[in-house]
């Protein structure tokens, strides 16, 4: 397994109300090749963690116009479009859109799963992304901070303890 | 090239012993008696206990390995000892390369018995210092595959299917003519001796998917309804029940539905260029429609 380090995880609230977050590690070989299946790989890996994460409590169901992350097999807590793969110049990403669900306001936004290559001998970065995210459980604009507290103390802990996971799984070459 | 083909006379061996006959010299090693002919000398030998496996082995150069247990109670020690008597019968004859078709999905920690059983196999053969080449593999789309049936079997049978939410997982199955291509390619093949290759099909899907698209080829629309709870063990009594795949072959490939069988890289795409097989064409073709 190749050791994982240099974890750094940071989120704002940007003008326009939505949310980005971001959570990286570094390590000293490619968890994916830079290929398709390299890319898709990403993503399978990162589904797997949240299931794995939650005791199959969570889970992605698929069809062809995109996946819904659903709450023991029945509510859709967010449903996102197909993956969209990347690959090329040292950088190889699976990105979702986020098209709805009980924990998204709206739709609008997108997870991305990526690893950057600083080429040979360096070090690759392995990264999820969430941007222009809308959550539900969040506080608005105004209002007391107490009422995000779904959001800050559950789903924001959440997200990032799934991401280390997704990240260790990667590492170990195991996902 | 002289080749040995263990499990000659499963799904996957019958084709690729054609492709391998083409080229080389082939003994075919089942248990049971086999008419010689088309090139390829039987042999009966039992990787099991062993018996024969010496002399199915001898003077050979590369060695094909394609049996497993499923359906034995504890098919997963069966397996281990299968593996290693034709590792250590394939060192002493000094066979140059041992080519094993195993699992994707196997490295997980959760890994089902069966996919685990499957990495294991590989790491058993090359325990006695042959270089081993392994192509790990979903779902082998084609007449007689296990998987395939048990699909084909829950399609014909049922209008409604209750289903475990491991419907949802996604997976690659792969043409079993294209597998056999990729078999046939990496035996002899210097770019292959001690890899392990990831050999997925041109097309990642959801079990609930590759049954849908099974049903439209046969002109049904089943109504599938996802449960949480429903266990592997139950899931393998009710396939034994609807399918003609008995519950002991069926249990270990219900456990491995949780498991993602989806290829991690293209390598082998790399190293034997062709075009793959599409689902739907793989599946007409085993469901006989060409």
């Amino acid at each position: 397994m190749t050791a994982l380090h240099g974890w750094e995880a940071n989120e704002r609230v940007l003008e326009s109300g939505g949310f980005e977050s971001r959570q990286r590690v570094l390590l000293s070989r490619l968890a994916v090749e830079t290929s398709e299946a390299g890319a898709r790989w990403l993503g399978v890996a990162y589904w797997q963690a949240v299931g794995d994460f939650t005791r199959g409590g969570v889970r992605a169901t698929w069809r062809d116009d995109g996946g819904r992350l659903r709450l023991l097999g029945g509510a859709t807590l967010l449903g996102f479009g197909p993956p969209e793969l990347r690959y090329g110049d040292g950088i190889v990403s699976c990105r979702y859109s986020i098209e709805g669900g009980l924990l998204a306001l709206r739709a609008g936004g997108s997870v991305t799963l990526a690893q950057r290559s600083e080429g040979e001998g360096g070090e690759h970065e392995l990264s999820v992304t969430v941007e222009e995210y809308l959550p539900s459980l969040a506080a608005r604009v105004g209002a007391p901070w107490w009422t995000g507290a779904l959001y800050a103390k559950g789903q924001s802990p959440f997200h990032s303890a799934v991401s280390r996971r997704y990240f260790e799984l990667l590492a170990r070459g195991s996902a | 090239m002289r080749v040995t083909v263990f499990g000659a006379s499963g799904v996957i061996g019958q084709a690729l012993l054609p492709l391998l006959a083409e080229e080389h010299e082939v003994v075919a090693v089942s248990r049971g008696p086999h008419d010689t002919g088309d090139g390829i000398r039987w042999v009966e030998a039992d990787v099991a206990s062993g018996e024969g496996v010496a002399d199915a082995l001898e003077q050979a150069d590369v060695a094909y390995y394609l049996v497993h247990s499923l359906g034995a109670r504890d098919f997963e020690r069966q397996d281990r000892e299968a593996a290693r008597n034709v590792s250590r019968e394939a060192a002493r004859a000094g066979v140059e390369q041992i080519v094993y078709l195993g699992g994707l999905g196997g490295g997980d920690e959760h890994a089902s018995p069966h996919l685990r059983s499957r990495r294991e196999t590989g790491e058993r053969l090359a325990s006695d210092g042959v270089p081993v080449t392994i192509l790990r593999a979903a779902m082998v789309v084609g007449k007689g595959s296990a998987a395939f049936e048990t699909i084909l079997g829950l399609v014909k049978r049922l209008p409604v299917m209750i289903t475990p939410s491991w419907v949802s997982t996604p997976t690659q199955p792969i043409a079993l003519e294209d597998i056999a291509r990729y078999l046939a390619g990496v035996g002899g093949n210097d770019a292959a001796v001690g890899e392990v290759f990831d050999a997925g099909g041109p097309e990642v899907m959801t079990y609930r998917q590759m049954i849908e698209r099974i049903a439209a080829l046969l002109g049904k629309r089943p109504r599938i309804v996802e449960v949480p709870v429903l266990t592997p063990a139950l899931s393998a009594l009710w396939l034994e029940l609807v399918t003609p795949v008995s519950a002991s072959v069926a249990r270990p490939l219900v456990e491995g539905l949780r498991n993602p069988t989806v290829a991690r890289e293209e390598r082998l795409q790399r190293l034997l260029p062709f075009r793959l097989t599409p689902f739907d064409d793989a599946a007409w073709r085993a469901l006989g429609g060409c």
